[in-house]
């Protein structure tokens, strides 16, 4: 592992730049969305720029699209913040996978890097750091990556803003939107190994609306439902156990 | 900006880049397993659940089935979205079926 390091440092070449380049597959996906949230935003009550000053901030965009649902809906803020930080701790597991390609960061980097993290700058540094040696240019590399999508979320979820004060208000399909994408994203990540939580939270929630007043609702049919899919796998994995106790996926 | 807003935002940043940092900050690179890690997999679909489903069978508090333009345009959207995997056609798709649905349902 160590020699290939130290012999020839010919990597040069792959540094912020390189990252920076790599960097335009995730801005050409986020272009579309960030334009989107820009417009939703404005739509739904927020100015341009409070809608750029979340994406700088916040930078997560499914959880900036569920946060002006909610304050559509009425939702307090500190539902909102527990809201955002069950659909974000994602993240944690993320950056733990991360982390090994830079053992020797300082703080500053820890800081900086940690901060690009979306899940798909994740994917693409995961699979662009296993072919750059060295720490330092890793550093670069990936430092390259988030900013060059970082840039392109916030400048253009600011210009969709924009757009979105020029539009008509009076359209009845801007309320139909976010739940629109919504769905476009369930049928997107539904599979045979998660439709059971999906409609385990669908009925709690619907019942749990029903009956509970304020928005409270959404949290505690999250946390039931995906404890049952957990329990329910976790379950169904220990009579696996001794088979393949090794080997991890 | 209201004072909500700034509030809301707040919090969101201090949990999304709380779930970012911690790791680099704590940890040389371990992984988490069993309950916790498949938990923390299922909270997006479960969510999108909750988020929708709620919205699209009782959108006046009461559960609507016929007159119902948000349920109607919602199974549209999927099974649109289904067959057109793409993010942006499929919200133009859903606010035009909604709309239309909207007009012709009220």
């Amino acid at each position: 592992m160590s020699n290939k390091e130290n012999e020839f440092n010919h990597s040069i070449d792959k540094g912020f730049l390189y990252g920076l380049s790599q960097s335009l597959t995730i801005a050409i996906g986020y272009a579309p969305v960030a334009i989107t949230f820009g417009i939703l935003a404005t739509q739904f009550g927020l100015t341009f720029w409070e809608a750029g000053l979340m994406s700088f901030f916040v930078y997560a965009g499914a959880s900036q699209f569920i946060a002006i649902e909610m304050i559509h809906q009425g939702a307090t803020p500190l539902m909102i913040g527990v809201t955002t930080l069950i659909v974000n701790i994602r993240h944690f597991l993320m950056s733990l996978s991360v982390v090994p390609f830079f053992p020797e960061r300082s703080l500053l980097w820890s800081l900086g890097l940690a901060q690009g993290l979306t899940d798909e700058s994740f994917v693409l540094n995961t699979k662009v750091l296993k072919d750059v040696e060295g720490e330092e240019n890793r550093r670069r590399v990936m430092l390259g990556i988030n900013s060059g999508a970082f840039v392109t979320w916030v400048s253009l979820t600011i210009l969709g803003g924009l757009i979105g004060k020029w539009l008509p208000v009076q359209f009845s399909g801007f309320q139909f939107a976010l739940l629109a994408l919504f769905i476009i994203l369930t049928t997107m990540s539904l599979s045979r190994k998660n439709y059971m939580t999906y409609l385990i939270a669908a009925v709690l929630a619907v019942v749990l609306k029903l009956l509970i007043p304020g928005k409270i609702y959404l949290i505690i049919s999250v946390i039931l439902a995906a404890g049952i899919g957990a329990w329910w796998r976790v379950r169904k994995g220990s009579h696996r156990v001794g088979l393949n106790s090794q080997k991890s996926s | 900006m209201s004072f909500q807003l700034l509030e809301t935002i707040l919090l969101m940043t201090i949990v999304t880049y709380g779930s970012r940092v911690l790791p680099f900050l704590l940890f040389k690179g371990e992984n988490i397993k069993g309950f916790a890690r498949d938990f923390i997999e299922l909270v997006p679909i479960a969510l999108l659940a909750a988020l929708v489903v709620p919205e699209l069978v009782t959108p006046s508090g009461t559960i609507v089935i016929m007159n119902n333009p948000f349920l109607w345009a919602g199974i549209l959207t999927f099974l649109f979205s289904r067959f057109v995997p793409n993010l942006f056609l499929g919200i133009l798709f859903g606010m035009a079926v909604f709309w239309g649905l909207d007009k012709l349902l009220l």
